[in-house]
């Protein structure tokens, strides 16, 4: 009897504690009604109603007047580090840059060009005084504390990175800049050590963001700009940090009452959101969550699957393109398999030509991305700008090219192809025109080959016994390509469709997986014979600054890290490219011989193929617009959706309130 | 003076112990193949800033002179455990440079301390308390019942259960907040309850999992004694079953799950990173899991010099309380 009591008593404990837990749930978080459409559930445990009826967030402010996006580097682990020249600071992409700093001049991924940010002007050389350029700034532009923003602001900061050796980026600054100097309240002027006739590419945009933010000389002079942690950073873009979450998950902007005074206030207008909130859910399971319960306006990289699920379950989000292929494909780097040249058989130009044929490219675009990937056969990502300057242009060089025996390995059948696959999968939404479908697809690709491959391999003294390749020494062929273990997911995904195809031929190729430390680590010092790196990247017609890095001054030993050049490409074709890119160091932007120059460049890169390129970054980067209206999208291109690169800033004014 | 020469050498283990993990820890992310300067360097480079190879090639100059890379690995150890042993002080962080790594580890840990610690003996305490009825009275429904759910969860991979908990009442029936707010800073009880409230789903899945183990292991010993002897032989003198559960059964079965209890509260320094990633919960295991993917030498010696102080120390005060404990060790 005293048994049975006992087990009742415990069992009516745990009854009601677990009513208690659901009445405490309850009473704190009241059902919101469903936003309407197909969600499923709501998590607006977040949320609290108002007295007045309007949606909070939760860090206090409307959320009709809260624009929320995600943070692509997750939690921060130092969220009161905003010193700009120290490692370890808040990343950029929290917001920071996004929306605190201005650069000298931003990047126009549209037009392809950059324009001026906090200076009005571009830099231009001085008649008569060797190697000075000046630039104009803004007028009245001004920090958030109301100060002006101007030259001496400017001054202070390179001058504050030529004095300080413990600064990484005074590294930079001092391989470049002699002095610096304000001439007036709102004239620069900067000495170079040599010509640097692409000044505002070393100190401004053109991808993602640039090293040189400049600083509050008022705020800087008397600190030590290595310990100074700048807790409470004033801002030169059109919002201020409000709030941040002591744990790092979440940081609050609000717009700047004087947005006239800055840069975007000044050009593009004001600003849509009262607030912005960037904020760390976690896990992608999570944030595609939070996306379909509009809980996050606007999403960072997800993956294709993703996708899927999140514009089933949320009528309200949007991704790039409306319907096939969704994501944008013009992130200026693309993806491909690199090699390590300096290896005795990577270093052959014939077996980076027979993998290159021995990829079945559409599988492998398939396997990785569901085909919604862009192909490009030069060393330049196939974004719009560049499809238009160097891809279509070489189409007919591409289709004439011929390798040593005479083979002409391009196939320009490949966007057909693709739209043929895709539609008998059932994928609806596929480009129609032929001018479409190559937008959409590229120009064309590598054939898929064995045949010649096998030949192009038989060439250099390998051999195939029981369908397995043996080298030139007689041992069987195997290999391995590094990808990242977590993160890039396009490359890490690639890496396993082609090593697919590389095993069907006859290589035995494995995959091996690495941490971001151990990767970028393996590819500075030359650890590897093949990597899904992406070295290959450009916005701008003039790509040479980033194609300066393969010079062959850099090429270093394996096993020291090389500065430059890391897949150790040398030889008679290098050469050729090196004495291009001396060349193009010292033409302005605009010149009509850097085009040339630079189509030449990507043609010796064809016969030699260090990097196999292979396809441009697809960005699954979708939004909901159940509080916001006005984003970009294929159909409203007035920049691409780089939520992560520092020009979000002028996305801000286009974005307007739904009025939910 | 027995007692004396048993703890001079539990103390003498315990400070050995110390030492030779210290060593390891210093040396073996030196032995892997990444590093810090690089991985920074990589990781500029994948934004694709327009740095020459000459201008990057300075930085990694400048990056590894600010980071005392510099040196033989020898005057580094020298250096580095003179620094620890004398004044406590880990370095600064590579990749947050120049944090201090003992504020962000005084920063991560109390909160996993606190989450981890009180879910630990919370699924210790349920755990062992199914598991004593499991395996006293297991021919009761309400035994078979809770050692069968108990079971069944055991075996389900944490992230999925973690996951399953947050669909469930974070998403399809919103409870709690699908990525918890820890804005607080300073005691209060509003700050408090902020803190208690966004912490019970990521405990529940803590506890939950957790609680397997403990049942199948209490419900094993519990098994085993209730058919010794001198349990069969109280039940015949008269005695009431909840004497001889708590004055026969129990100080047999209970040994063994304390001293399990104490390393495991000793582990917890490792904190629980799958946890914090999922919950957005700021603890310790993050802390670590960023500084071996950066290859963060400092704050990977910092973390893990931590963790080894935990468990050897849990591993001495389990070894000194015992003979208090059991009378059986002490006699011996």
């Amino acid at each position: 009897m005293k048994k049975a009591n006992l087990g009742k008593r415990i069992l009516s404990a745990l009854l009601a504690a677990c009513m208690i837990a659901t009445l405490v749930g309850c009473s704190t978080t009241p059902n919101v009604p469903n936003n309407g459409g197909n969600n499923i559930g709501s998590s607006e445990a977040n949320k609290t109603n108002t007295g007045g009826g309007g949606v909070m967030t939760d860090v206090g402010t409307p959320r009709s007047e809260t624009l929320v996006v995600d943070i692509l580097s997750g939690r921060i682990a130092n969220p009161n580090l905003y010193n700009p020249y120290v490692p370890g600071n808040v990343p950029m992409d929290a917001g920071v840059h996004q929306l605190l700093h201005g650069h000298l001049w931003e990047i126009d991924t549209v037009k392809g060009e950059q324009f001026p940010d906090l200076a009005a002007t571009m830099p231009e050389l001085v008649q008569g005084k060797k190697n000075t350029y000046t630039f104009k700034m803004k007028e009245n532009l001004k920090w958030s504390d109301g100060e002006a923003l101007d030259a001496n602001d400017v001054a202070f900061t390179f001058n504050m990175l030529l004095k300080s050796k413990e600064l990484a980026f005074g590294a930079v600054v001092r391989e470049t800049v002699e002095s610096c100097r304000a001439l007036d309240n709102l004239t620069v002027e900067i000495v170079t050590h040599n010509p640097e006739p692409k000044l505002s590419q070393k100190f401004g945009v053109t991808i993602f963001g640039n090293g040189l933010i400049v600083v509050p000389e008022h705020i800087w002079k008397d600190q030590n700009p290595v310990t100074f942690t700048y807790s409470n950073p004033l801002s030169s873009g059109p919002y201020t940090l409000k709030d941040k979450d002591p744990q790092g998950y979440w940081f609050l902007y609000e717009k700047r009452a004087d947005w006239k005074n800055t840069a975007v206030g000044q050009t593009a207008g004001e600003p849509g959101p009262q607030y912005i909130l960037f904020k760390s859910y976690g896990s992608e399971e999570k944030r595609v969550m939070a996306a379909i319960s509009n809980e996050i306006d606007v999403l960072q990289d997800i993956t294709p699957e993703s996708w899927d699920i999140l514009k089933k379950k949320n009528p309200e989000s949007m991704a790039w393109y409306s319907g096939f292929p969704y994501a944008d494909t013009n992130d200026p780097c693309e993806r491909g398999i690199g090699f390590n040249c300096s290896d005795p058989i990577y270093g052959r130009t014939n077996v980076r030509w027979a993998l290159a044929l021995a990829t079945d490219i559409k599988n492998v675009s398939l396997a990785t991305f569901d085909g919604m990937l862009r192909v490009s056969p030069l060393q330049l990502p196939p974004t719009d700008v560049l499809m238009k300057t160097y891809h279509k242009p070489m189409t007919e060089w591409l289709k004439n090219f011929a390798l040593e025996d005479g083979y002409k390995p391009f196939d320009d059948s490949y966007a057909r192809d693709m739209v043929k696959t895709l539609k008998q999968q059932g994928k609806e939404g596929l480009p129609e025109s032929e001018q479409d479908i190559i937008d959409v697809f590229g120009v064309g690709w590598w054939r898929y080959d064995v045949e010649e491959a096998g030949k192009l391999l038989e060439k250099e003294g390998f051999k195939k016994v029981d369908n397995i390749w043996h080298k030139p020494d007689g041992s069987v062929w195997e290999m391995s390509i590094l990808a990242p273990a977590d993160f890039e997911i396009e490359s890490m995904r690639l890496a396993f469709a082609v090593a697919d195809s590389w095993n069907k031929f006859g290589v035995k190729t494995t995959v091996v997986q690495q941490d971001a430390a151990t990767f970028w680590n393996n590819e500075a010092t030359g650890n590897f014979s093949a990597g899904s790196y992406w070295p290959a990247c450009g916005i701008l017609p003039d790509s040479s600054v980033n194609m300066e890095h393969w010079n062959s001054k850099y090429i270093v030993p394996t096993g020291e890290q090389a500065p430059g050049n890391r897949y150790r490409w040398g030889g008679a074709g290098n050469n050729k490219v090196t004495a291009k890119l001396n060349e193009l160091m010292q033409l302005p932007s605009d010149d009509p011989k850097v085009i040339e120059d630079v189509t030449e460049i990507c043609k010796t890169f064809v016969a030699e193929q260090p990097f196999i390129p292979m396809f441009g970054t697809s960005k699954f980067v979708p939004v909901t617009t159940h509080y916001w209206k006005g984003f970009q999208t294929s159909e409203n291109q007035f920049e691409g959706p780089w939520w992560w690169w520092s020009q979000f800033k002028y996305y801000t004014p286009h974005l307007q309130p739904t009025g939910n | 003076m027995k007692f004396l020469k048993f703890l001079g050498s539990r103390l003498v283990t315990y400070v050995f112990t110390i030492l030779v993990g210290m060593t390891i820890v210093f040396f073996i992310p030196r032995f892997m193949p990444s590093d810090p300067v690089e991985s920074m360097l990589g990781q500029m480079m994948s934004k694709s800033s327009s740095m020459d190879p000459a201008s990057v090639d300075a930085m990694r100059q400048t990056l590894n002179e600010n980071f005392g890379l510099n040196g033989s690995l020898g005057e580094q150890y020298i250096g580095y455990m003179g620094r620890v042993i004398f004044t406590r002080d880990f370095g600064p962080s590579l990749t947050m440079y120049p944090v201090p790594v003992k504020d962000l580890i005084a920063t991560s840990l109390p909160w996993t301390i606190g989450l981890l610690g009180i879910s630990t003996v919370i699924s210790w305490i349920i755990g062992n308390a199914i598991g004593l009825l499991a395996g006293i009275k297991k021919d009761k429904v309400y035994s078979k019942v809770l050692e069968g759910i108990s079971i069944c969860i055991y075996p389900i991979p944490y992230y999925i259960f973690a996951l399953t908990l947050i669909m469930l009442f974070a998403y399809i029936i919103p409870i709690f907040p699908l990525s918890a707010n820890f804005n607080v800073s300073g005691f209060s009880w509003e700050n408090l309850k902020t803190i208690v409230w966004n912490s019970i789903l990521p405990a529940l899945s803590l506890i939950l999992t957790g609680t397997g183990w403990w049942v199948i292991s209490m419900m094993s010993l519990s098994r085993n004694t209730n058919e010794e002897d001198f349990v069969s032989f109280a039940r015949i003198k008269g005695l009431k079953e909840r004497r001889v559960i708590s004055g026969y059964i129990l100080p047999n079965t209970i040994l063994p799950q304390i001293t399990m209890l104490a390393l495991q509260m000793g582990t917890i320094f490792n904190g629980a990173l799958i946890t914090e990633i999922l919950f957005n919960y700021p603890g310790i295991g993050s802390l670590i899991y960023r500084g071996v993917l950066q290859a963060d030498y400092n704050l990977i010696m910092g973390t893990i010099t931590i963790s080894i102080f935990a468990v050897a120390t849990a591993t001495l005060v389990v070894d000194l309380i015992y003979p208090f404990i059991d009378p059986r060790v002490r006699y011996n």
